[in-house]
């Protein structure tokens, strides 16, 4: 009896992930009918295909070497100690290196009769990095080329990101050990890095032709087609069900895990396997979603385009906690989140003549930060971990979460790891003259060719049936 | 290459098949144990080149389209019908 429900309990989380990937494609949708409904008519197609073709260039270098990545760095190396390997050094099996479920040439990286879980928290993982690349993506349409933004999707989608997730995302990650981390659905790990990421690129890459007149002051460029706006960013809503739902672990016994004998406590569990509740951060989640559209609508004075991204950016705001807040909480921070991140967005506008084509970087980025930060002060004291019941093998134990612990937190996620290299591999590519396309192009539009070659054929089919 | 030719002999062998009826299977991909590196190589080179065909493609085609010197509204003649 006891192999049957412990067979049962595996093939429902295999389902459960499965759901949630399913649910995270929805998020890739939106986000390429958002950017196409935000772009120009002469950029749409190139800004498609530009978001589309991070799905396979991240999902390759995923398998390669962003999963190993994840299992690799947790403790740096070299910060804190592994309380899997009792070490600081990267956590390596054999093989091609790092921990053997991430070697791609491992037999449990492909379909294994002994293993239902690896593929679909793969998967999940490898829908976290489209994410954070689209969300790049976004901030730059209209003047990136296709392969400057293949290498940012790469680096973002399969480096950067997957390191923050090591040290802060997961449960032997050193940033919960030294720093308390706490960030359960993403506030920094995927959205303040992507935002910071998105800001370095734009730094370099600079605005659109005509964005800022010649004393400077900007020019609103609104979305050409509102309603592919407004349906792409409903999907991305949908769509965070299922990122939310994959942040968990569906079904796990706690007492066993941390070794506490006589205890037996099944639950749903956060990424770090501290004790939540899927039902209750379903109300954080429509709660934190209704303070930023309550609080969007109100300092963006109806307008729609940043009314509906308001919403989003107060769910972001609020997921660093959102497995332990209570509701009206999640409600209050996602209010708050809005109001700095819609402020900061113009300020930087103004002031550093940065153009974002869709406010990705104060939605993600902006919203991320405010929320890490806000989560140090409101969950202050909490366990890191549940592992925190004894101290590890060096002595040492779990911190607990704590406001300066957050702020350091949100300063590697923004900065370290995403404004730094965005910067840097912008640079590069500058220099290498592959970021930016040339300024005839970007006046002609990029689908120039692919219009003229239509219109083409269109009077050439009319000439034919006369 | 097949690495199954009886399910239940799999199904019912461990990986180093010497235990029989422990309901060890473990991979079931053709080649699996000899073939899995150089998969792994064969993708790292399409990869690579798919980027240097690519990138160079796109290279060319903003080139040409620079060359030509279009002006900001002249795409509009190029629209289609719905």
């Amino acid at each position: 009896m006891t192999e049957e429900v412990e067979a049962l309990r595996i093939i429902f989380t295999e389902f459960y992930y499965w759901v949630t990937v399913v649910l995270m494609f929805l998020i890739h949708v939106g986000f390429c009918m958002y950017e196409v409904g935000a772009s120009r008519y002469k950029h749409h197609q190139h800004t498609l295909m530009k978001n589309t073709m991070l799905i396979p260039l991240v999902t390759v270098t995923w398998f390669l070497f962003g999963w190993w990545i994840y299992w690799a760095f947790p403790t740096g190396p070299g910060i804190a100690p592994s309380i899997m390997t009792e070490s600081t050094g990267l956590i390596l099996g054999g093989g091609f290196g790092g921990n053997d479920l991430a070697n791609p040439t491992n037999a449990l990286m492909s379909i294994n009769l002994n293993d239902h879980l690896m593929g679909v928290f793969w998967a999940a993982f490898l829908l976290f990095s489209w994410t954070a690349a689209s969300i790049v993506s976004g901030a730059i349409i209209e003047r990136i080329t296709t392969f400057a933004f293949g290498v940012l999707a790469i680096a973002i989608g399969s480096v950067f990101w997957t390191i923050d997730a090591a040290w802060g995302w997961h449960f032997d990650g050193w940033m919960l050990k030294i720093l308390g981390y706490h960030d359960a659905y993403a506030s920094g790990v995927i959205h303040a890095i992507a935002g910071g990421f998105a800001l370095g690129v734009l730094i370099v890459l600079g605005p659109r032709i005509g964005k800022f007149s010649s004393s400077g002051e900007p020019r609103n460029i609104g979305p050409r087609n509102p309603w592919l706006v407004t349906i792409g960013l409903f999907l991305i809503y949908t769509g965070f069900w299922g990122f939310y739902a994959a942040c968990n672990v569906p079904i796990w016994n706690l007492g066993p895990e941390y070794a506490v004998e006589g205890v037996t406590f099944w639950t749903a569990t956060n990424i770090y396997l501290t004790p939540t509740t899927l039902s209750g951060i379903t109300m954080n989640f429509l709660m934190s979603l209704s303070g930023g559209l309550l609080a969007g609508y109100v300092v963006a004075k109806g307008d729609p385009f940043w009314t509906y991204s308001s919403g989003l950016a107060g769910i972001i705001c609020a997921s660093a906690g959102n497995d332990l807040y209570h509701p009206i909480q999640a409600l209050v921070i996602g209010m708050i989140g809005v109001v700095i991140a819609y402020k900061l967005h113009y300020w930087v506008e103004r002031k550093f003549k940065i153009d974002d084509a869709v406010g990705a970087v104060a939605v993600h980025g902006y919203a991320g930060v405010v929320g890490l930060i806000i989560c140090g002060f409101v969950l202050n004291g909490y366990p890191a971990s549940g592992y925190n019941v004894g101290a590890m093998w060096d002595g040492s134990n779990y911190a607990t979460i704590n406001p300066l612990g957050q702020f350091l937190g949100a300063i590697i996620m923004f900065v370290v790891l995403g404004l730094i290299p965005g910067y840097v591999l912008a640079k590069i590519l500058s220099a290498m003259g592959k970021l930016r396309i040339p300024r005839e192009v970007e006046i002609a539009g990029l689908d120039y060719e692919m219009m003229e070659d239509d219109r083409s054929a269109e009077k050439a089919v009319a000439s034919s049936t006369r | 290459m097949a690495t199954v030719t009886n399910w239940i002999t799999h199904l019912t062998t461990d990986v180093d098949g010497e235990t029989i009826g422990t309901q060890v299977a473990g991979s079931i991909y053709p080649g699996a144990g000899s073939s899995e590196t150089l998969l792994v190589l064969l993708l790292i080179v399409v990869w690579i080149g798919w980027h240097v065909i690519t990138n160079k493609s796109e290279s060319e085609e903003l080139k040409r389209l620079a060359r030509k010197r279009h002006g900001a509204n002249d795409h509009k003649s190029n629209i289609t019908d719905w």
